[in-house]
C-alpha cells in the first residue's frame, strides 16, 4: 500500500516538473511547479515530516509561487521564444542528463546502507515545538544572522529596482 | 523540555565572545538610521563616519587581540588566535572596499550609503562565516555573504556589463550554494543512519562529523558528500574547473566590489577550506588531497595561462587571482602532512591583501565613468602624471608577481617551503612555471605604467592621474605600499606565529 502511494506521488511530482521546463505558457508553467510543490509535501507527509510539509506549502507553494505569477502577470505572459532544436544543446544536455542518472545510480545502488531498527523519537523536523526549542536555544545566532540577510535582501530589491531619484537622475 | 534546560542551553549563548561582530551590525544599522535622520546635504559624511567606525572598531579589536582557544554558541563557533587573524583582515580588507567605495560611487549615480551598510553586512558575516564550527551556521553566514554580493555586484545598474556580471554571479552563486547544500545533506544523512558505525545525531557540528567519518573510513556516500562540499567551496574561491565565472564578473562588477569579491571573499572561503580539510575531512584525506592537488595544479596553469592574453585590467586581475587561488591551494593540500602550511595561508593572504589592495586602489582612482572599460594601454606614462600612483602600483603588482624585496615573495616562500616539506615536488614544479608566466603579464603593465613614452591614452585619465588620490584614500595607498616592502625585509612576530604553528 504504502509503495504504491509513495510510486503514484512520486510520478505525479516528475510529471509536473517535466511540466514546468516543458510548458509553452509561463503561467502554465507556474502551476506545475505549485502541483510539484504538492507533490513534493505529500512525499514528506508519507515520512512523518509533516512540519516540512505544512511549511513547503506554506511557505513555497503559497508565497513564492504567488509572487511568480504576480511577476509573470506583471511582465506580460509572453510565451518567449519558441523551442529551437540546436545540436550543440541537445548533445550538452544528453551528456548532462547521462551523468546525473550515472551519479544518482552511483549514490542509490553503492550507498545503500540497510534501514536498521527505527530511531527512537520523532526527528525535528516532525514537531514544531522540537523544531522551535532547537530554533530559539542551540540554533539562536543563525535566526539573528537570518535577520540581517532578510534586511540586506530587502535593502537589495530596493536599491536595484527603484527609479533613479533627484539625487541620481538617470544618464 | 523543561525551562531549565532551555536556560542551561541559552546560556551557552555568550553574545560577547562575538563583540566585534555585533558592533560592525549595529554600524551597518546606524548608517541607514543616519540616512534618514539627517538632512541630504551632509549624506556624504556618512560614508565617512562608516570608515571612522570600522577604525574604532579594528582599533579596539588590536588591543584585544590575544584569545585564547575556546568554543561559544554551543559550539556553532570557535574563537581562535587564527579567528583573531582573520577578523582583522575582514576589518582591514571592509575598511579598504569602503575607501574604495568612497571613491567610485560619486562617479555614479547610485545611493551611497546602502552600499557601505552592504559592505559592512557581509564583512560582519565573513568573520561569522570563518569561526564556524558547525554546518548551519557555515551555510547562514555564507548566504548572507553570497546574498550582499549579489546586490553588490550589480550596483552600477546603469552599465549593461555590470547586469550581466550581477546575473552571472548569481547563477553560478546559487549553483555552488545548491551543490553545498546537497553534499552538507548527504553528510549529515548517512552520519545518522542507524546502520553504520559511530552514528551521530549531530552531524552538523565538525567534530562529531569528523568522528562519524573516522569510524567509516571508505563510505561512499560520504565520499560523494565531501567532493560535492569540496565543489561548493572551490566554486567561492574560484579554483578550476570551477573559474569560469570569474573574468566576467570581476569585469562587470564597480572595481571596490571587485576588490571586495578578490580578496575577502576568497579568503572567506580558504580558511573555510582549511576548517573542512585540517578537521572535518580530517580522515578522508586519501579523497581530499588528490582532488586539491589536481585543482590546484589546474588552476595555477589556467589562471595564469588566461591572464597572458589579457588587456582589460580587470580581467586581468581576475584571471590572476585565480592563479593565486591556486597558490594558496598548494599549501591548503600540505595541511595534512605540514602543521605549518596553515600559517603559510594565512601569510599568503595577508600578502594577497596588502598587494591587490594596493592595485585595486590605482584601478579606482583612474576609473572613469564606464567601470569595467580599464584597459592596460590606458596606463602608458602613468609616472610622468603621477609618480604616487605609479609607485603604488609597482609595488602591489611587484608584490603579486612575488619579487623580492616585496611581501608577496615571502607569501610564495612560505607556500613553496610547506609544499617541499610535505613532498609535493611535481605541484612545486608546475608553481614554479606559473610564477615565472606571471611575471611575464605583470611586468607588461609595470611596463606600460613606467617605461612607455607615449602620453596617457586619454586627456580624462590623465587629469585623474593628476588629481591623485583623496587623502584618506592617499595614506591608506602609502601605507599598503610601504607595508609591501616592510613586510617583505621584516616579518617579525608575525612570522614567527606562521612558521611555529
Amino acid at each position: 500500500m504504502e509503495q504504491i502511494a509513495f510510486a503514484s506521488i512520486a510520478a505525479f511530482t516528475l510529471a509536473c516538473a517535466l511540466g514546468v521546463v516543458l510548458a509553452k505558457n509561463t503561467v502554465n508553467g507556474a502551476m506545475c511547479l505549485l502541483l510539484c510543490l504538492a507533490g513534493v509535501a505529500g512525499l514528506f507527509i508519507q515520512l512523518h515530516a509533516y512540519l516540512l510539509a505544512f511549511l513547503l506549502v506554506l511557505v513555497y507553494a503559497g508565497a513564492v509561487v504567488a509572487l511568480f505569477l504576480f511577476i509573470i502577470m506583471l511582465l506580460g505572459a509572453h510565451g518567449g521564444q519558441p523551442w529551437r532544436f540546436r545540436a550543440f544543446q541537445a548533445f550538452a544536455g544528453v551528456v548532462a542528463a547521462a551523468l546525473l542518472i550515472t551519479g544518482l545510480d552511483m549514490i542509490s545502488l553503492r550507498g545503500k546502507t540497510d534501514a536498521g531498527p527505527p530511531v527512537a523519537g520523532a526527528g525535528v523536523g516532525s514537531s514544531l515545538k522540537l523544531y522551535a526549542d532547537q530554533l530559539f536555544t542551540t540554533y539562536l545566532l543563525p535566526v539573528e544572522v537570518m535577520g540581517f540577510l532578510l534586511l540586506v535582501a530587502m535593502l537589495g530589491v530596493i536599491v536595484l529596482s527603484r527609479r533613479p531619484t533627484e539625487g541620481e537622475a538617470t544618464e | 523540555m523543561d525551562p531549565s534546560n532551555l536556560q542551561e542551553l541559552a546560556a551557552g549563548n555568550t553574545w560577547t565572545a562575538i563583540w566585534p561582530e555585533l558592533s560592525l551590525g549595529c554600524l551597518a544599522l546606524l548608517l541607514l538610521v543616519l540616512e534618514t535622520l539627517l538632512p541630504r546635504f551632509i549624506h556624504g559624511k556618512i560614508q565617512t563616519f562608516s570608515i571612522a567606525g570600522q577604525v574604532f572598531i579594528l582599533a579596539a579589536l588590536l588591543l584585544d587581540l590575544h584569545t585564547p582557544y575556546h568554543e561559544s554558541f554551543n559550539g556553532l563557533l570557535v574563537q581562535s588566535s587564527a579567528g583573531q587573524a582573520m577578523r582583522v583582515f575582514f576589518l582591514l580588507s571592509s575598511i579598504m572596499v569602503s575607501l574604495l567605495a568612497r571613491a567610485s560611487l560619486w562617479k555614479h549615480r547610485v545611493s551611497k550609503v546602502e552600499f557601505h551598510h552592504i559592505v559592512l553586512v557581509v564583512s560582519a558575516a565573513m568573520m561569522l562565516l570563518v569561526q564556524s564550527r558547525n554546518f548551519v551556521m557555515l551555510f547562514v553566514s555564507l548566504e548572507t555573504v553570497t546574498v550582499g554580493l549579489y546586490i553588490l555586484v550589480s550596483y552600477y545598474r546603469s552599465s549593461a556589463r555590470t547586469l550581466e556580471a550581477g546575473l552571472k554571479y548569481l547563477v553560478m552563486g546559487s549553483l555552488s550554494s545548491g551543490l553545498l547544500l546537497f553534499g552538507i545533506v548527504l553528510l549529515y544523512g548517512v552520519a545518522g543512519s542507524a546502520s553504520l558505525p559511530g552514528r551521530s545525531s549531530d552531524a552538523m557540528q565538525y567534530d562529531e562529523l569528523a568522528r562519524f567519518l573516522a569510524a567509516n573510513p571508505h563510505n561512499f556516500l560520504a565520499a560523494a558528500g565531501i567532493a560535492l562540499v569540496l565543489s561548493g567551496v572551490a566554486f567561492k574561491i574560484g579554483a578550476f574547473p570551477f573559474q569560469i565565472w570569474i573574468p566576467d564578473v570581476y569585469q562587470g562588477a564597480p572595481t571596490p566590489v571587485t576588490a571586495l569579491l578578490a580578496v575577502a571573499s576568497k579568503a572567506a572561503g580558504f580558511v573555510v577550506l582549511l576548517g573542512l580539510v585540517g578537521e572535518a575531512f580530517a580522515p578522508y584525506a586519501w579523497l581530499v588531497v588528490p582532488i586539491l592537488t589536481f585543482m590546484a595544479a589546474a588552476t595555477i596553469l589556467f589562471g595564469n595561462l588566461a591572464a597572458l592574453k589579457q588587456h582589460n585590467v580587470k580581467r586581468l586581475i581576475g584571471l590572476s587571482g585565480v592563479s593565486h587561488a591556486g597558490f594558496i591551494l598548494l599549501a591548503v593540500v600540505s595541511v595534512p602532512r605540514v602543521p605549518m602550511a596553515v600559517g603559510a595561508v594565512y601569510f599568503y593572504l595577508f600578502a594577497y591583501l596588502i598587494a591587490s589592495f594596493a592595485v585595486f586602489g590605482v584601478m579606482t582612482v583612474l576609473a572613469g565613468h564606464d567601470d569595467s572599460e580599464q584597459e592596460i594601454g590606458d596606463y602608458s606614462g602613468l609616472s610622468r602624471e603621477s609618480p604616487f600612483l605609479a609607485g603604488v602600483l609597482a609595488c602591489g603588482l611587484g608584490s603579486l608577481a612575488g619579487i623580492p624585496p616585496f611581501v608577496g615573495f615571502m607569501g610564495k616562500l612560505f607556500v613553496f617551503v610547506a609544499a617541499f616539506k610535505a613532498g609535493h615536488y611535481g605541484l612545486l614544479l608546475v608553481a614554479i612555471a606559473g610564477v615565472v608566466i606571471s611575471i611575464y603579464y605583470y611586468f607588461g603593465w609595470i611596463r606600460a605604467a613606467y617605461f612607455n613614452d607615449e602620453p596617457l591614452a586619454s586627456p580624462e585619465i590623465a587629469r585623474r592621474a593628476r588629481d591623485g588620490a583623496g587623502r584618506l584614500l592617499a595614506i591608506a595607498l602609502a601605507a599598503l605600499a610601504a607595508s609591501s616592502i616592510v613586510f617583505g625585509l621584516y616579518q617579525g612576530p608575525l612570522g614567527a606565529w606562521v612558521s611555529l604553528r
